[in-house]
């Protein structure tokens, strides 16, 4: 059996609406091995996108525990080695070309040496991005981006990659080719993916398929 | 470089876009500050520089005076020379004449000067134009040039020299002869009131119109350099005859020279407002750029980015926005004071006020002295207020929590 990189057990979340505690995880369990993709889908509004942050560790959890690959620490050191995000609105930073912003997730664990800067090149060149790796972001179409940010992803070789709905700002075809891209990296990498997602077509390429309701996986 | 770092650059100065206005203008900000405090600092420098030159130059770096007169001066002199790092010294007699070029008065100081060791201690050659100091002896004399100007007198005429003798001599009814001197020679210090009112002669022709005899007013003591004044005085007071006391050339000109210093502390203190105001228009700028990059720094944390790291990306651009606009504030700074002349020459042209700004100022021309040590008082100073600009910001960005920044509109 393959290694278990992801283990959430019994998440809960509550937020306070107005006077009310909202219930919007009401423990989640979850467990990812590596090379395996999960899609999440849910309604707007039930709690995909916290759910994620939870794994993420970028927020925490009321209740329940969560480990990467069987540690307990999720702090952003360890974030930065063990996980890689992509988002909807890719996050591009403005001012970096698309080979500086592949680095910089490289960068935030150690200064780059020659090996960081050819396997960026490499990543760009995977995502077929190879001719663009010195375009601003303002300078590639959104497709291209979000393929940045796919190859940014990837950096420092993480062992799991959370997506956040990374087709909802583009068009179909090029959302098509952006998961494609995704699962093919991870398959090749065996890289563990969870991809948050509304579309059901893309959500049947991955080996799982999971259902957010009433803030409980199904 | 470490990312934050890196990041704080290239925020400031992206390659391959637009040069990013708001770093145009906090650079700008705070290179005029530095500008200004560099210029004004290096003019009031200037000042006390060339106040210290002419008064070293014409007078040696030590005067020794008695409360009268120095009847035994050369032993005095053999005294001073023989302390430890003391040159040279010259006796002086100095003291008011009138003096009358054809039919046109005027009221110098007159200055007798002891030809056969002047030129250890004073450097008065080189002033001498239209003549040579050579030339002077007994029966001659050398005019400071506004005093030769106003009298319309030229090298090779003779004046007639009355000292304050003619006083005692009317007393006692005796008949009193002005002394006739020749002209040899025009002295141009670069110092107004030196050049306006100076009549050079020997120092036995001093102490003839002033019936001094043998003696002297003063000596003038020359040291060597590197020698620290004050030690030399205490040494040379030691050394001397009690009633006879050795003042250093700031103890001479102590009250201006305090003046000029505390002008200058107060001026420094007020330009550095210049710097603190663009501190807070670095400050105003970067916490706008946090607001705008809100969801880049929920991205730098979601990437693994530090909130201390995140914060020391803001305080690196307040600290880089310090260095550039220094160095920019340098070379504007040190561009303007290789111009300064023309500039106010430019503007005394223009207001038709050259003389006024030559009577005012007492230089020919604007002096400016750099210290290194207030340079890098302005460096240091600069670097630190722009990087406490930055720090407010830094706060605000490190607070932000990844997950509500991403969500941020």
């Amino acid at each position: 059996m393959a290694e278990v990189v992801l283990q959430a057990q019994r998440l809960a979340k509550n937020y306070l609406s107005g006077t009310q505690q909202l219930a919007v995880l009401r423990g989640v369990d979850l467990e990812v091995a590596a090379g395996e993709s999960v899609s999440i889908r849910g309604e707007s509004g039930s709690g995909k996108s916290t759910l994620l942050n939870l794994l993420a560790g970028l927020d925490s959890a009321d209740t329940g525990t969560l480990e990467w690959g069987g540690v307990a620490d999720t702090g952003t050191a360890r974030r930065a080695k063990f996980l890689g995000m992509v988002f909807q609105s890719f996050y591009l930073i403005p001012e970096l070309n698309a080979r500086a912003n592949v680095l910089m997730a490289a960068r935030i664990v150690a200064v780059p040496g020659a090996a960081e800067r050819a396997r960026a090149d490499e990543l760009l060149r995977r995502v077929g991005l190879a001719e663009r790796a010195t375009h601003l972001p303002s300078q590639l179409s959104g497709g291209e981006r979000q393929r940045v940010a796919v190859a940014r992803a990837l950096m420092n070789s993480p062992r799991l990659i959370l997506a956040d709905e990374p087709t909802g700002n583009l068009d179909e075809h090029t959302g098509d080719a952006v998961i494609d891209l995704l699962l093919a990296v991870c398959r090749e990498t065996g890289t563990a993916l969870v991809l948050v997602t509304h579309n059901a077509a893309h959500a049947k390429k991955t080996n799982r398929q999971l259902f957010l309701r009433e803030g409980v996986l199904h | 470089m470490p990312w934050y770092l890196y990041l704080a650059l290239k925020q400031l100065f992206p390659s391959g876009r637009k040069f990013p206005f708001f770093t145009a203008i906090s650079v700008l900000g705070v290179a005029l500050g530095v500008a200004l405090l560099v210029v004004v600092t290096s003019v009031m420098g200037g000042f006390g520089h060339e106040i210290r030159r002419m008064i070293v130059d014409t007078e040696g770096e030590v005067q020794v005076r008695a409360s009268g007169y120095l009847a035994d001066y050369r032993g005095v002199i053999q005294r001073i020379v023989s302390v430890p790092g003391v040159t040279a010294a010259t006796p002086y007699a100095t003291g008011p004449v009138a003096v009358v070029y054809k039919q046109r008065p005027a009221y110098p100081l007159l200055r007798g000067l002891d030809l056969a060791t002047i030129d250890k201690v004073a450097n008065l050659a080189r002033f001498v134009h239209g003549g040579r100091l050579d030339d002077l002896d007994d029966d001659a004399v050398i005019l400071s040039a506004q005093l030769a100007s106003s009298l319309g007198a030229f090298v090779g005429d003779t004046l007639e020299v009355y000292s304050p003798l003619i006083f005692e001599k009317l007393k006692n009814d005796e008949v009193f002869l002005p002394r006739e001197l020749k002209i040899v020679g025009v002295l141009e210090i670069g110092h107004q009131q030196l050049d306006s009112n100076t009549l050079y002669c020997t120092l036995r022709a001093a102490q003839d119109l002033y019936g001094l005899g043998p003696a002297a007013h003063g000596i003038n003591v020359r040291l060597k350099p590197g020698v620290n004044e004050d030690e030399a005085v205490a040494l040379i007071n030691a050394a001397v005859p009690r009633g006879v006391r050795a003042h250093s050339w700031q103890d001479s000109f102590s009250d201006f020279l305090w003046v000029l210093n505390l002008e200058k502390g107060m001026i420094f203190f007020l330009l550095l407002f210049v710097v603190i105001v663009a501190a807070f228009s670095v400050t105003s700028s970067l916490l706008i750029s946090v607001v705008r990059k809100t969801r880049e720094i929920g991205l730098l944390g979601a990437l693994g980015g530090a909130p201390r790291h995140v914060a020391a990306c803001f305080c690196a651009q307040g600290l880089f926005i310090g260095v550039f606009g220094t160095l920019l504030g340098l070379a504007l700074g040190f561009g303007a004071l290789a111009v300064r002349n023309d500039i106010v020459l430019a503007i005394a042209r223009v207001t038709q006020r050259q003389e006024v700004l030559q009577r005012f100022y007492q230089f020919k021309q604007l002096p400016a002295h750099t210290s290194v040590n207030e340079v890098m008082l302005i460096v240091g100073l600069t670097i630190v207020i722009s990087t406490l600009a930055g720090l407010l910001p830094a706060w605000r960005a490190a607070r932000l929590k990844p997950v509500e920044a991403l969500r941020s509109e």
